[in-house]
């Protein structure tokens, strides 16, 4: 097999497999990642749901054998045209690479949670995201909590909201905050954790177990409803509005501390390749590959490929998986 | 409260208001119990910053109170609005503004309708025709009173004599701003901040000195709720909605409350008188109650119109400790007089809440 | 799918503001009226979804939809962008089209707001006027109310208005073509015609609770029953 460039562009998790699986079968895979750091949002989690596993021993497995992968970091990409053999990708460092084929595994943006107004991020000290508990439970220091005897989570933050532009579902956010409840009621084992939810996504093997074991072992408190204005009273607590839909009574209650599960919505450069590339997209901004069902990682033009949460959120395995199986299609793409 | 966050979200809500030439409508609340608030609106503008303000007195009311009490069908009010634009193309404006939120509200609705349904705008198109024979252009910009004055503050505050300020702390007075729903409930990007965290307002407060505080039920309507205040059977849902909002005020002691709602100042001014008869209770710590003001009015009580000018004595809470606070100048003999100094009978004065 | 169901979806508002309930709560929860009356805007919206004709009919029936205050803080939050508050206007509109106000309480309660506003714009041109705004049906605005009431035209002159005079100005006497052509909006847009059939709803419904029609409009005005609340 020829040793053939293969670029590849976003060194997340799913870049960082889609390369590894190539070089395994003898490709030479270039990667290229824009922040100084491969890993993507992985570098921010502390423990992975279902099992709490750690975020940073996957990271450094991930990244643990990368020869044969040339990885560039602070790159980003000024152009990618079409040529005669393939694709030439013009990299602002100066770098240009020509690739037979282009592999997008740009990943995601997490919903800028100062958008759902009414939550007031970043207006109420207390309001804190996903993202940011996730960095608390790395390094323990966050001055917006404070020993919280009260804590909330807010599902569907940015997620199935046409007010804020996003009809769907961000899927993991519903087992994330199950996981961030539990921990953090370990952390402050007097506390009351209430998760208010629309409907919980337990969909994977072992999820409904970390369901069960919130409820039974932190006697986490989940209230369906959905989270309508947040205000802060004199003492700076927080009080949150939202119906008991189940018992069909509205409900304000105060809180120390608010989680926003905020979703997962397109990365920044997922318009932006877009249009480069002429790649479609659907109506909630992902990319659209050629077929769902058969082809999730094909676009229209053969050697123009599309992995893992670019194309929509998914779980960090199903992301992993997607990327082997992109890396097969791609082989069978050269191989011709 | 991160402040600078609240100024990220003004930012993306701005608005765009011409600064002149604007075909004026009234509003039959504020005309009804704030009256002197629209002299002294048009008194700022027409005199004090030379601009153009045309009033026909063919304009009538645009029909909002009866269309949310259903008392006329949705064509109905929607002819109405027509008529009035109509008013405003034949004096050859296409900037409108309005003095009510209620107004404002179905304005910005109606002209979302139109533009949604044209079928509908062509139906109402018709029947103005029939009833009337007018037609009509729709605004270019429609604008809601405060919004010209939130345009204006900084001229308004160069020519101000007074700043909302403790003339004895020299701290910034306590304000709490109250919005109309109707003014960016239904569409949050035709209000001046947006529906969380309205600006119009606040830009006055602060352009003039003042400090708006926040409070868990700032958002809270005030209770008006139509019918469930002109029927007197439904007056409990009225008064309960605008205590809810004083219960949770009242820690944050403020120093007075500035609405742009013409219906908004009537109910916040006046259940404080009903529910000190009831229960006993007045807010704001000296037995007299939060004075409330209209927006007009807190333009001319900086700019140094005198208080009974501009219809200060037909509050019923007593404004005198929030003039004495700021340092205006009053003469309290003159409060209850008539035209060019005409004593008139003084009101009589509540049991349970002071009101001088 | 049946008639009623129909009619309403012909509405205005139902086809720009029922989109599809997904039942959230976001909109209870900042509704004033669901916390002081026993009313849910969710449960009205899931009612209308349904498109079940018997239980529309019995919604359009009852006290409870008289009980939204219009304020429209639903409309702001909702996830699907639908606007409880206006389907409830149009829930109403049908409401009084079909009759059915006059057999809940607070329906009951249309006829002496349309006398009072319709009055007011046809013979005034405004929806509130003083001259018919009397202290006798509002202690609420207090004693500076009875005070303005009482000293109306020299507090009104002394304040710059132009109270029932020509021209332009506060309370101005709108000229009578004006208000004519209101008369005849209302003529051409149906608003006659509903003012009409609220007051013959009204007068057989007073006949068959054994009232003449000042005591049925008193009681109107002035009678709050039980069960409104939550207790």
């Amino acid at each position: 097999m020829a040793k053939d460039n293969v670029v590849v562009i976003g060194g997340g998790p799913c870049g960082i497999e889609v390369s590894r699986n190539l070089r395994d079968m003898g490709y030479t895979p270039i990667l290229l990642e824009q922040q100084s750091e491969l890993g993507g949002h992985l570098r921010q989690w502390d423990r992975l749901f279902p099992e709490g596993v750690d975020a940073r021993k996957v990271l450094k497995e991930l990244t643990s054998d990368l020869r044969g992968v040339k990885w560039f970091t602070d790159a980003t990409i000024d152009s990618i045209k079409k040529s005669r053999k393939g694709y030439t990708v013009n990299v602002d460092s100066g770098m240009t690479f020509e690739s037979k084929a282009v592999i997008l595994t740009t990943g995601f943006k997490l919903f800028p949670a100062e958008k759902k107004e009414e939550y007031g991020y970043n207006i109420y000290e207390r309001v804190i995201t996903n993202a940011d508990l996730e960095e608390y439970f790395r390094t323990r220091k966050d001055s917006r909590i404070q020993d919280p005897k009260t804590i909330g989570f807010v599902h569907c933050v940015g997620s199935r909201d046409e007010k804020a532009c996003n009809r769907q579902c961000s899927k993991v956010c519903c087992a994330t905050a199950v996981k961030q409840a539990s921990e953090i009621k370990e952390l402050f084992p007097e506390a009351t954790v209430y998760c208010f939810y629309m409907d919980l996504r337990m969909f994977g093997r072992s999820y409904e177990d970390m369901y069960l074991n919130a409820q039974k072992k932190y006697g986490v408190r989940f209230i369906r409803g959905r989270v309508s204005e947040v205000s802060e009273d004199i003492d700076g607590k927080l009080f949150v509005k939202a119906e008991d839909t189940l018992l069909g009574k509205p409900m304000k209650m105060k809180m120390d501390l608010l989680v926003l599960m905020t979703g997962i919505i397109p990365g920044e450069s997922t318009a932006q390749y877009s249009e480069m590339l002429g790649i479609e997209r659907g109506e909630d901004g992902f990319f659209a590959p050629k077929d769902t069902i058969l082809e999730p990682c094909r676009t229209k033009d053969a050697g123009l490929f599309i992995a893992g949460t670019c194309t929509g959120p998914k779980t960090l395995p199903e992301t992993l998986s997607e990327a082997r199986a992109t890396a097969i299609q791609v082989h069978n793409f050269l191989s011709k | 409260m991160i402040y600078q966050g609240k100024q990220k979200i003004w930012a993306d809500y701005q608005k765009e208001i011409p600064d002149d030439h604007w075909f004026y409508v009234r509003s039959c609340i504020r005309q009804n119990f704030f009256p002197a608030s629209e002299v002294t609106m048009l008194k700022i503008f027409r005199e004090m910053l030379g601009k153009d303000m045309y009033e026909t007195p063919h304009h009538t009311t645009c029909g909002g109170i009866a269309y949310h009490n259903e008392c006329i069908p949705q064509e109905t009010q929607m002819a109405i609005i027509a008529r009035q634009f109509a008013l405003m193309t034949e004096a050859g404006y296409e900037n409108y503004t309005c003095s009510c939120i209620t107004s404002f509200g179905l304005y910005c609705e109606t002209i979302e309708t139109w533009h949604e349904m044209p079928e509908v705008l062509e139906r109402t198109r018709e029947n103005l025709w029939k009833a009337c024979r007018r037609e009509f252009n729709i605004p270019k910009y429609l604008a809601h009173t405060s919004d010209l004055v939130f345009k204006f503050r900084k001229e308004i505050g160069a020519l101000a004599k007074y700043r909302l300020v403790n003339k004895d702390t020299g701290e910034p007075l306590r304000v709490v701003e109250h919005i109309g729903c109707h003014y960016a409930k239904m569409f949050p990007s035709k209000g001046v901040g947006g529906a969380e965290y309205p600006y119009v307002l606040v830009g006055m407060a602060e352009e003039w000195g003042g400090n708006v505080i926040d409070y868990p039920e700032r958002r809270h309507c005030c209770g008006f709720g139509f019918r469930q205040y002109l029927v007197r059977a439904n007056r409990g849902y009225s008064v309960s909605n605008t205590h809810k909002k004083f219960e949770s005020m009242e820690p944050f002691h403020p120093d007075f409350i500035v609405t742009n709602c013409p219906g908004c100042p009537y109910f916040l001014d006046r259940w404080q008188y009903v529910i000190a008869e009831q229960t006993g209770k007045t807010y704001g710590g000296n037995g007299q109650g939060i004075p409330v003001l209209t927006y007009e009015e807190m333009a001319g009580l900086v700019l140094g119109l005198d208080p009974w000018d501009i219809g200060m004595q037909v509050h019923q809470i007593a404004v005198e400790p929030l003039l004495d606070k700021i340092g205006i100048e009053y003469d309290e003999s003159k409060k209850y007089e008539g035209t060019g100094g005409k004593p008139l009978p003084e009101p009589e004065f509540p049991a349970a809440i002071r009101c001088c | 799918m049946g008639k009623l169901y129909d009619r309403l979806a012909r509405d205005i508002r139902i086809k720009e503001w029922l989109k599809a309930c997904m039942n959230c709560g976001v909109c209870v929860s900042v509704c004033p009226a669901a916390e002081f009356y026993n009313y849910s805007p969710k449960n009205i919206v899931n009612i209308v979804q349904s498109q079940d004709d018997e239980q529309i009919e019995a919604l359009l029936k009852s006290d409870t939809i008289w009980y939204c205050g219009e304020c429209m803080s639903c409309m702001t939050r909702c996830p699907r962008k639908n606007a409880a508050g206006q389907i409830i206007m149009a829930l109403r509109s049908l409401s009084i089209e079909m009759g059915y106000f006059a057999e809940s309480e607070k329906g009951r309660q249309q006829l002496v707001l349309q006398r009072a506003l319709c009055g007011n714009i046809l013979n005034y041109g405004y929806c509130i006027y003083p001259r018919t705004f009397n202290y006798e049906d509002h202690p609420e605005s207090g004693t500076i109310g009875k005070w303005l009431g009482n000293n109306l035209e020299e507090v009104h002159s002394r304040l710059g208005s132009n109270l029932e005079h020509d021209g332009p100005g506060v309370l101005r006497k709108i000229p009578k073509e004006s208000l004519d052509e209101l008369k005849s909006i209302f003529d051409v847009t149906g608003a006659t015609a509903r003012m009409e059939k609220v007051e013959e709803v009204s007068r057989r419904k007073a006949e068959e609770m054994g009232l003449d029609m000042d005591e049925y409009s008193k009681r109107a005005f002035t009678y709050a029953g039980k069960g409104h609340t939550h207790e």
